[in-house]
Formats: structure tokens, C-alpha cells, sequence
């Protein structure tokens, strides 16, 4: 069990922020998240280039050490830097 | 002398009145705390979003996100916010007043948001180009119609409402290419500035920064609105409680009168008794 918790605090993790000007969807460590954009799909994972894109409509995917999220979306702008990432929906 | 009925009549009018604009002073105060919500809420995302959109520095001259071969017209665009129905005190007439000072119409044109504001510059005789309803909702502004005019001119001024107190409300401008401007090249001493050596911009830089520039503009109109209709629900809930004293004054002045009348026509009635009475000893 200790030895479980030891691996798990090793995962590497990125903060992920995604909220449109009146709601926060998701503000917590992640995996994963994936999105489209005008180039295809694209994953970012802990320790990514900085990067801004524009989002295409689809659905965001977060995955965290317990579960997976999805997140329906119109578009937005992905900004990520130093292992946070933050989606600003409605925008 | 006024008679009592008539006076109880306009009593009842009068509590009428007053119980009127307790609710609308009520409502008032119910949708400042909404809205200061909303300000608040978006106000933290927006400022994020600034942040990053400072720190970018990229060959590109700002251009309100335009595309290269967009037409531009020479002319400057008056945008004022205004609101929507009336009982929003005398806030709309002195931002018309104020905008029309250096409106000269050779130079500028003029969208007015808000039907209040529309009724003043008709009455003014005052010709806009385009007439915008004040959004209902406090959220999920839609302003891309205004974004869309805002891009075909080579700069606009907001003339808006803004909210300092409860009691207090005050009316500013702002220049949209100048402050997105000013604000672009704002960078605090901590902040690292983005450039396409240290960031991978997707699609391309091109697009994102086009993209960013329209969106700054979408967000310093929404700001400007919201803060319009924060200072219009507190000026209608200043003017409603003003009426509202003045209408229990009227109505206290009213039962006065009411009471002062009913014991004047009661001693009128006791004086004519009496002097029937002495009228009556003096025949016997």
C-alpha cells in the first residue's frame, strides 16, 4: 500500500484550468489533456513546449490518475506553460 | 377645502405609488448583486487572459484583428450604452449630452445599445447608423454584430456607465485601440514575454494573434456593458429610493391632511349642534 502511494505521488502531472468567463469546468492535476485544432488532434502531457493554439468545437479530454473527463466545447484558446495548462472557453 | 374622500383617495394612490417603487428599488438591488457576481467572476478569467495576450510579441501591427484586405471606413465610431427602458434616473442624458459635444457627424458615426438612448437621440434629432438592444442576460453577451462594425472603422469610442457606488455612478470613454493597445505592450517586470522562439502558436502566429486581438476587443465591450448595466440598476435604484422617500413624505403629508380635515369638519358639526342647542333654549 505504501509502496502503491510512493508510485502514485512519482506520476508526473500537469495543472489543468478550463473555464469560460462565468464557470470554472475543471481547476486540478491531470495526466493528460487532449483537444483538436485547426492541425488534428493533439495530446499535451507533463513537460510540454509552451504553446497557445486555438481550439476547434469538439471535446476536451483530461485524463487524471483516477478517472477521465470530457468536456463539450465551441471552441477557445489553450495556453500552456511550465506544466499548466489553461483553456479559456466562449471566447 | 379639499373633501375627505378626495384626500383618502389620494392617500390610497399615493401608498400605491410608494409600495410601486419599494419593489422596483427591491428588484434593483436583487440584480446589482447578480451582476456584481458576474463582473466579479469574469473579471478573474478576462484578466488572465490579458496576462498572456501583454506578454505576446510578435512582428504583427495591431489591426483589430482584421483581415489584410478588410476595407477600413475614415471615419471615427461612437458606440454609447445606454439602457434599455426608462426609471434609470437622469445617468442616459448626461452621456448623450456628453457624447454629442465632440459628435460631429462628418467624422463620426454613432451606434447607440439601448432604447433609452435611441429615444434621446431621435428627440435630438440626432441620426445613428445602428441601434443595438441592451442584452437582457448578465451573462454570455453576445457582442460579435458589434465587434463586426467596430472592425470596419480606423478607431471607436465606447461611451459607457460605470459603477462607483450604490449612490454613485459616473460616465467614461475609452478609446478600444488605444487601450488594447497600451495594453498589449504592458508587461509587468516578472512577466515573460511570448515570441515565437519560446512558444509554438497553433495554427499559426498569424491566425492566434488575429484571433487574440478580436477576442481583447470582444472582452473590453463586454466589460464596458456590464459595468453599464451594473451603474443602471444602481441609478434606477437611486432614483427609485429618492421617489420612494418622497412618496412616504407625500403620503405622511396626506394623512395630515386627512386628520386636520376630518376634526375640522367634526367641530363643524359639534359647533352647528351647539348652536342649535342655545337656539333652541333661547325659543323656549
Amino acid at each position: 500500500m505504501a509502496e502503491g502511494n510512493k508510485q502514485a505521488t512519482k506520476v508526473k502531472t500537469l495543472n489543468v484550468k478550463v473555464a469560460s468567463p462565468y464557470q470554472v469546468y475543471f481547476d486540478q492535476p491531470a495526466l493528460s489533456i487532449s483537444g483538436n485544432n485547426l492541425t488534428g488532434p493533439f495530446d499535451i502531457l507533463p513537460g510540454h513546449h509552451n504553446f497557445i493554439s486555438l481550439l476547434d468545437r469538439g471535446e476536451l479530454v483530461i485524463r487524471t490518475i483516477n478517472d477521465e473527463q470530457k468536456i463539450k466545447i465551441n471552441g477557445g484558446v489553450m495556453h500552456v506553460k511550465a506544466d499548466m495548462a489553461t483553456v479559456f472557453l466562449d471566447i | 377645502m379639499k373633501r375627505l374622500i378626495d384626500i383618502a383617495s389620494e392617500q390610497s394612490a399615493m401608498q400605491s405609488v410608494l409600495g410601486l417603487t419599494n419593489v422596483f428599488e427591491g428588484l434593483a438591488s436583487m440584480r446589482i448583486a447578480q451582476v456584481k457576481d458576474q463582473v466579479l467572476s469574469s473579471e478573474r478569467f478576462f484578466n488572465e487572459l490579458w496576462a498572456i495576450y501583454s506578454q505576446i510579441r510578435i512582428n504583427k501591427r495591431f489591426s483589430y484583428g482584421r483581415e489584410s484586405d478588410d476595407k477600413v471606413i475614415d471615419k471615427d465610431l461612437f458606440i454609447a450604452i445606454t439602457a434599455e427602458g426608462g426609471f434609470s434616473g437622469d445617468i442616459d442624458q448626461k452621456l448623450i449630452t456628453w457624447m454629442l459635444q465632440s459628435y460631429d457627424p462628418t467624422k463620426q458615426d454613432l451606434i447607440i445599445i439601448g432604447h433609452h438612448g435611441a429615444i434621446q437621440l431621435t428627440q435630438a434629432g440626432v441620426g445613428f447608423k445602428r441601434y443595438f438592444k441592451l442584452p437582457m442576460h448578465d451573462n454570455n453577451i453576445n457582442v460579435l454584430p458589434l465587434v463586426g462594425q467596430v472592425k470596419q472603422y480606423r478607431s471607436t469610442i465606447v461611451y459607457y456607465q460605470s459603477y462607483v457606488t450604490l449612490m454613485v455612478q459616473d460616465i467614461k470613454k475609452i478609446e478600444l485601440h488605444g487601450a488594447i493597445e497600451a495594453a498589449s505592450k504592458k508587461v509587468d517586470k516578472n512577466d515573460h514575454i511570448i515570441t515565437e522562439e519560446n512558444y509554438i502558436f497553433e495554427p499559426s502566429t498569424e491566425i492566434v494573434a488575429n484571433h487574440l486581438e478580436s477576442t481583447m476587443l470582444q472582452i473590453t465591450l463586454t466589460q464596458a456593458i456590464l459595468d453599464s448595466k451594473l451603474a443602471q440598476y444602481a441609478s434606477r435604484f437611486r432614483s427609485m429610493r429618492s421617489a420612494s422617500e418622497k412618496a412616504d413624505e407625500m403620503s405622511g403629508d396626506l394623512k395630515l391632511e386627512y386628520n386636520r380635515t376630518k376634526r375640522f369638519l367634526s367641530d363643524e358639526r359639534l359647533k352647528e349642534v351647539i348652536n342649535g342647542l342655545r337656539k333652541a333654549e333661547q325659543v323656549a
